[in-house]
């Protein structure tokens, strides 16, 4: 018999979260085990019943292990799949692969849509993540998905930390203008953008500054920080012109490369807040500059509501308490 | 060749380089590089517009990566417009997960072809499937090579007296491949099959070892111990899983008599061994006749076990049968505990034969005892896993022993643990190519190695396969294996040059040939049979 009550299995790459999102819902996680072979193939089993249950898998990506984690879930996905699940909604905080969205040059793979392919493909019938790198990428599904939004959670941890009275938003690139401007407006702030020029994924050039942002405490928001070249130069480039301090806001903290090493040199960057999307991997250990907010309420509310369906949207613009 | 482009994943570059080269062509350009944070990304550096697009990809120790390369590099490849994509995987990773072999576990072989075919693949080229009906879980047609000619005819060139080596399946349902290329070279076949001991607290000496003979002196007493492998059998390897559960019975039978291992073997050497006359010659003659007439006063009592014996000998198709008539029951037995093979009156590990029976269940390692207190569901849930168990022993068929030989290795692992090991057939004296379609984990290898050298006294151990996956330091452990002669695998697999040269019994044998040839003949649209064929030498 169905228990009618939320399944929550979760792999191998942020169990915190999954602990946080289970608490949160009031149930167990479901028992799953995952071995991994000498040379990395993925054996796993589903240890209760999932037949005609609402499941729902909730896999992160470890930074240096997307791959592995990857195929886990889609393995994860299909066990459910055969083993009878009635709905299989995978819960993704960190989409993976989300930077690989266009054809940016001759016979590039669009990867993200790949992988979008490849979970409808493994049987899953609904998609919650967060923060999506181009929102596009929900067009690359042909079934639901929720891109839901840290910004609630993130203007509370503002609101909370920041004197308001002198501060502007900074976007570090053109494509963030939007997510930055949508915090600007919400807290009423002055707004900047710094251009940047790439020459190659992961590498910045030239960046010209546009705004007034001298004497101010600058709120660098992003939607990820990965090898964190751009937190550090847009920073060095605030504190050029007069800022006060920099504080960075993002929801991605990959942090992977030497970036924590960058992060403890660059003076100008006061603050790195970072959500639990992925696992930090006991890098905030390495570095005091990173703080971290929980955005396990929000993704535990979306997957309620999925689950009793109603209505997602007052996510997109609330914090659920926590 | 015009208009082709075969493109190298990161995995195997040498075979990459070997098969080009006999194609005369060079790798298309590529480059292949990880992100910071893991992510794999491709950037295709030629033009592939309405070619025929060829990318080779085995596997590696980071097999998961490999997978993401292959595919991405797929997507790449279908959306710079390629005419064709045909992805070439000497190793198809997953292929071992072809079934639900656990309650809710995942068909991740056909997760993977539909992987490759939402990528964009046209076609694929695989060599040695684990389990072939993993041809059916794609969409596209399927090429599954063959390294068994390649195998032959090493060893006809190689091994010198193979026309008296003895072909010698690990399990039993690596059988299929085994008679096959027993088949092929025109030799005799045995079979070493593992059973969960489950009547540890009386396994002494009595019931732990077992030995029959069509011909010699020790007839009579079959005839009086009723015992069903020898006798009743129409269908050899099957019977000796059947024989641990029904040794107590047996046991007072044979107990009295006590006659030393040795001594027993060496009687019946004296006789015409069954093994030594050629099976081939009787092969034509319908099953029925093969039960020898003093079968009959033993299906007393087992009359219902015989009938289902018949019925099972039936569904097997004739290669089958042919190996299994009477000949076939030079049955020995061995205790195998911590994956070695110990002397008949070692001690058992463990008294209780209720931790046995639970141990390797799913439930318990994931940290639930599951002695106590169950509940309804998981009770029912572990019934039927144990009842399951032996049934899934006397499966016959490749695809089912895939999962068997994995439960085998992990059985291995579990030193409170004690097998029944049982060599099916003669090997005293010869060779033996121990065959299967992979190594990875080395526990049920070296097991085999020691029967047959231990137990039936083979004169030398060929470990053969076409994938040397060598897990762990099973390549290691296998060199030290003083049974094991010689290890011999192909390039399907990357195997570590440092291993390689730290290895004295390793021999690689090249496919890039096979490939080559698959890819040229996929190319130009010619038949491949050929290549299925064995060399005519």
């Amino acid at each position: 018999m169905a228990t009618n009550s939320i399944k929550l299995l979760t792999g191998n790459s942020h169990p915190d979260l999954a602990k946080l999102v289970a608490d949160r819902l009031g149930i167990e996680q479901s028992q799953i085990l995952s071995l991994q072979d000498s040379n990395h193939e993925i054996s796993l089993t589903i240890g209760e019943s999932v037949r005609d249950e609402d499941v729902f898998v909730l896999q992160s990506t470890r930074p240096g292990n997307v791959n592995d984690d990857l195929m886990e879930l889609l393995i994860m996905i299909r066990a459910c799949k055969d083993a009878s699940a009635r709905r299989i909604t995978a819960v993704i905080p960190s989409y993976p692969y989300a930077r690989q969205d266009k054809k940016d040059r001759s016979r590039a793979p669009i990867t993200a849509k790949l992988v979008a392919r490849m979970l409808e493909m493994a049987g899953v019938n609904h998609v919650i993540t967060m923060d999506l790198h181009a929102s596009q990428i929900q067009g690359f599904f042909n079934i639901p998905v929720d891109n839901l939004y840290a910004e609630p959670t993130s203007l509370t941890w503002i609101r909370e930390h920041v004197n308001l009275d002198q501060a502007v938003i900074v976007s570090p690139d053109a494509g963030g203008v939007k997510r930055a401007t949508s915090i600007a407006g919400r807290l009423d702030l002055p707004f900047a953008v710094i251009h940047k020029e790439r020459t190659r994924p992961n590498e910045i050039s030239r960046m010209t500054l546009t705004g007034e942002v001298s004497g101010k405490t600058a709120i660098l928001i992003d939607d990820m920080a990965d090898t964190c070249g751009t937190l550090c130069t847009a920073a060095e480039m605030l504190a050029e012109h007069g800022t006060t301090q920099v504080v960075s806001v993002v929801t991605h903290g990959i942090l992977s490369g030497d970036a924590i090493k960058k992060l403890n040199a660059c003076t100008a960057l006061s603050r790195v807040v970072v959500t639990n999307t992925v696992p930090l991997l006991g890098k905030d250990a390495m570095c005091d500059k990173i703080a971290l907010i929980d955005i396990s309420p929000t993704l535990a509310e979306a997957c309620r509501r999925t689950h009793n369906g109603e209505s997602v949207s007052y996510l997109f613009s609330n914090a659920p308490p926590s | 060749m015009r208009r082709v482009k075969i493109f190298s994943g990161s995995s195997h570059p040498f075979l990459v380089e070997a098969i080009c080269e006999r194609l005369g062509a060079s790798k298309a350009k590529v480059d292949l590089k990880k992100f910071s944070n893991g992510e794999t990304s491709v950037s295709i550096e030629t033009s592939i517009r309405d070619q025929d697009v060829f990318v080779v990809q085995s596997g590696s120790s980071n097999i998961n990566d490999s997978i993401m390369e292959l595919l991405i590099l797929i997507s790449a490849c279908k959306s710079g417009s390629a005419k064709s994509i045909t992805a070439v995987m000497p190793y198809f990773p997953y292929s071992r997960q072809s079934k639900k072999k656990s309650h809710r576990g995942a068909i991740t072989a056909s997760l993977v072809a539909n992987l490759l075919s939402v990528a964009g693949i046209h076609h694929a080229i695989t060599v040695d499937l684990h389990a072939p009906p993993t041809q059916g879980f794609f969409g596209k047609p399927v090429d599954n090579l063959h390294a068994e000619p390649l195998i032959a005819r090493w060893i006809k060139t190689h091994v010198k007296g193979w026309q008296e080596a003895v072909v010698v399946s690990k399990n039993p349902g690596g059988t299929k491949r085994v008679t096959s290329l027993a088949d092929a070279l025109k030799l005799n076949f045995g079979l070493v099959t593992t059973a969960r001991r489950r009547t540890a607290p009386h396994g002494s000496l009595e019931n732990s070892m077992f030995l029959s003979g069509l011909n010699s002196s020790n007839h009579s007493l079959e005839n009086t111990d009723t015992s069903p492998p020898n006798g009743t059998v129409t269908d050899g390897p099957r019977s000796p899983h059947r024989h641990p559960q029904r040794s107590p019975p047996q046991a007072n039978g044979i107990g009295p008599t006590s006659v030393p291992y040795r001594h027993l073997n060496n009687n019946r050497e004296l006789g015409s061994s069954p093994l030594t006359q050629s099976t081939r010659l009787e092969s034509g003659s319908p099953p029925t006749t093969r039960l020898p007439p003093y079968n009959e006063p033993v299906t007393n009592g087992y009359a219902g076990a015989l009938g289902l014996d018949e019925e099972k000998a039936e569904d097997e198709d004739d290669s089958g049968d042919e190996y299994t008539d009477e000949r076939a029951r030079d049955v020995i037995t061995g205790r195998l505990i911590h994956g070695h093979i110990v002397d008949d009156d070692a001690p058992s590990p463990i008294p209780s034969t209720m931790s046995n029976s639970i141990a390797t269940l799913p439930g318990e390692v994931m940290g639930h005892p599951q002695t106590d207190g169950l509940d309804p569901m998981t009770s029912s849930f572990m019934s039927t896993t144990s009842a399951f168990q032996p049934d899934h022993g006397l499966g016959g068929s490749v695809h089912d022993a895939a999962g068997q030989s994995d439960d085998e290795e992990a059985g291995f692992k579990n030193p409170e643990l004690e097998h029944t090991i049982t060599l099916v057939g003669n090997v005293r004296g010869k060779i033996v190519f121990i065959i299967d379609d992979l190594i990875d984990q080395c526990g049920s290898w070296i097991a085999a190695a020691e029967t047959v050298v231990k137990r039936g006294d083979a004169r030398k151990v060929y470990c053969i396969a076409t994938h040397g996956i060598f897990g762990d330091d099973s390549l290691e452990q296998m060199e030290a294996c003083d049974c094991i002669d010689h290890i011999v695998v192909t390039n399907t697999y990357p195997i570590a040059a440092e291993r390689v040269k730290a290895s004295r019994k390793l021999v690689i044998l090249d496919v890039s040939n096979l490939l080559s040839e698959a890819i040229r003949r996929n190319h130009y649209g010619e038949s491949i049979s050929a290549l299925f064929q064995h060399y005519l030498d």
